[in-house]
Parts: structure tokens; sequence; C-alpha cells
């Protein structure tokens, strides 16, 4: 057993569980779940503690749950998915990565984006540029019907670019505007990412203009 | 490990594993503490600029009419707080608006992970203002998950806004992600 394992272990030794944690403080746990929902859910989350994963977004897919009236089995299902997509975004994106970026990067995975892809524009960006809004965007795209290839591929270049959030802000309106237009998803998200970063000096004189 | 060490540990965990219940003037005391430390910090000239941190680029656009026909929607979908790069204070909140584009809806409410999902006191009630709802809340740096709530039964997604994947309770959901003051 790792150190590191064995230090998170002890932490939910110390600290108790998560859940038991909000149950005690949020009468909407224990008055809409039953109790081998309850059992299930903080078995789960417990669990995602041991490994490092930030428990907040497990907690608020709970919520979630909740106020869509899904039935407790459901909620169990959708918590035990977010906690393995976001095991795997914690694997490739290591522990130099926020929860923020996690949970954008859970929700790529989700939509079916290999966990490596996002390790490989970690790698690509370096440490200190957050991931979380092109991870974001990713996820949005992929779910608008561009090939996760392609939507990878215009992401990447966009991170490799050195396209601001702002940029792939703009990016993601401009490709969904042009898929609701009837544009092909792939066509429109490989056109748009080849126009969205202008670069940084003519952007700078544009400005003073 | 000895006797004496397991009784010990023992007594740690059952007194940690006891919850730890906030009274109810604990938020009014923690903000009087921020609030005394921001008026220090910036007569020190330090963290100045966060006054300006309440401006918000928005982006909105509108959208098209949903299937049910009632509703367009045009909301925040990525925001930004202002400020000088570099300053970022963790855990900062930004002003954010919610619109929502709806006639002849009879009431609308903003519920995400900022709120705990809450359709109760915390949800985010919007005002109407001929058809169109609003509301503007201060939302907590980070990548945010939300739905808006129409006529108390009706899940609508922010067409303006990136889509939250997976709808894993079978409604839809947006993706907002509020940007702090260096980003």
């Amino acid at each position: 057993m790792s150190t590191c394992t064995a230090r998170n272990i002890l932490a939910v030794l110390l600290i108790g569980s998560a859940f038991r944690s909000a149950e005690a403080q949020d009468p909407r746990l224990t008055n809409r779940l039953d109790a081998p929902t309850r059992k299930a859910l903080s078995a789960l989350i417990d669990s995602a503690r041991v490994q490092g994963i930030p428990v907040e977004p497990l907690m608020e897919k709970v919520y979630q749950g909740l106020a869509m009236n899904a039935d407790g089995a459901r909620i169990v299902v959708a918590v035990r998915s977010l906690t393995h997509e976001m095991g795997n975004a914690h694997r490739v994106l290591g522990s130099v990565a926020t929860t923020d970026e996690l949970k954008a990067a859970a929700s790529a995975v989700h939509a079916g984006v290999p966990a490596v892809e996002l390790g490989k524009m970690k790698k690509q960006s370096g440490l200190r540029r957050s991931l979380t809004l092109p991870f974001t965007v990713l996820a949005d795209i992929v779910s608008r019907g561009v090939p996760v290839q392609t939507a990878a591929n215009a992401i990447r270049s966009l991170v490799g670019a050195g396209a601001k959030d702002k940029d792939i802000s703009d990016f993601q309106r401009n490709v969904s505007v042009d898929i609701e237009k009837g544009a092909q998803p792939a066509a429109a998200a490989e056109t748009r990412a080849k126009g969205a970063v202008v670069p940084t000096s003519k952007a700078e004189n544009h400005e003073h203009e | 490990m000895p006797d004496w060490g397991r009784t010990t540990l023992e007594l740690m965990v059952q007194e940690l594993q006891h919850p730890v219940r906030l009274d109810e003037s604990f938020d009014r005391r923690v903000m009087v503490r921020v609030r005394r430390l921001y008026a220090e910090r910036r007569r020190r000239g330090i963290v100045g600029w966060l006054g300006a941190a309440v401006n918000i680029t928005r982006r909105p656009a509108w959208a098209a009419a949903l299937a049910a026909g009632v509703v367009a929607v045009v909301s925040a979908g990525i925001v930004r707080g202002g400020g000088h790069p570099g300053t970022l204070s963790t855990g900062e909140t930004i002003p954010v608006q919610f619109v929502l584009v709806a006639p002849d809806a009879r009431s609308v409410a903003v519920v995400g992970d900022f709120n705990n999902w809450g359709l109760g006191d915390t949800a985010l009630v919007a005002v109407n203002h001929n058809g169109v709802w609003s509301v503007s809340a201060t939302v907590r740096t980070g990548v945010h998950r939300y739905a808006f709530l129409v006529n108390g039964k009706q899940w609508v997604a922010d067409p303006t806004a990136p889509r939250a994947a997976g709808d894993d309770f079978g409604q839809p959901s947006s993706a907002l992600v509020v940007e702090g003051s260096s980003q």
C-alpha cells in the first residue's frame, strides 16, 4: 500500500464519512433516500476519497438527482459513473489538476473522450494553464455531434496555439450556431478551429485601432 | 498497536465523527471577519482592485424556441470576473446574470451546483420582465452544472451555454464556467 493511499485511508478514518456529515446537515438526504441507497452512496463517496478524488462533485450529483426526482438506484448509478470518470481523469491529469479541471474532464470522459486525450492536452499546455474551460467545451461539442477525434484535435490545436479561454468560448458558440444552422458538426469544428486564434500581436494591434 | 493506543485512536475517531453543527449566526460572523480583512488589505493597497471584480463580460445569445414551444433561453454560459492578472483570490465569487426568455411561463427558477440544487429556499427565483425572466447571483469561481426549472416542473437547459455532458437523470442541464480574476 502506498504512503499516499495509507494517508487517505487514515484521513477517512479520522474525519469520518463525507456523506454522513452531509446527511447530518441536509434533511433531503435522509428524507428522500432510503437506507440502502444512503449506504451505497456513502461507500462510493468514501471510496472516492480514499483514491484522492474530490467528493464535492459527487455530492453535487446526488443533489442534482434529488432535485430531478430520480430514484435512489438511478442516483447511485450516476454517482458510480461519475466516480469512475473522475478516477480516470485523476489518473491521467495527476495531482496537479484542480477539482474544477477534474470535474470538467469527467464531463468530457462521459461524453466519450478517452482520458488519455485529456492527459495529452494537460502535458501540452503546461501545469499553470487551467483546462477547465477547454474540457467543458470539448464535452459540449462532442455532445453536439462532433466526432471525438475531430473535437479533441480542435481543442488541442487551440490550446497549443495559446488560445485564451475567451477564444475557446467563442469557438464553442460559433460551432454550436453553425450546427444549429445545419452544418456538419465535424466541418463546423474543423473550420472554426482554424480561425479561432488571432495571433497575439495582431490582436493587440487591433485593440489599439 | 498497544491497547492504550487503539483506545485513544478509537476515542479520537468517535469524537471526530460527530457532525459539526453551525449556528445560524456563523455565516454572518464569517462575513464580518472577511469584510474586515478585505478592508485592511485594501487600505494596504494589496488587493484594492478587488472592488472592480463585479465587471462581468457576459456573452448573451438568443436561442431557438424549445420543443415544448414555450421558452427560448438566454443566459450566462461563460463569465469572467474583472481584475488584474496574477491576483486571484481562491474561492472568490462573481456576479452572474441568468436570463430566460419564457413569455408563457408562470415561474422560473435556476438551480445548480452553486446552490446545491435546492428547489426550496436556495432556488434563484427569476423575475418576469415582460416574458424575459432574469435573476442575478454571486457564484463561486469554478465549473457548475445548472438548469432552469419552468413552472416548477419543466427542466430546461440553457441553449446559449455549453451542454453538460450526460443527462444522467433524463433531464438536460448546462455547464457554467466562472473564471477568476486572474484567468
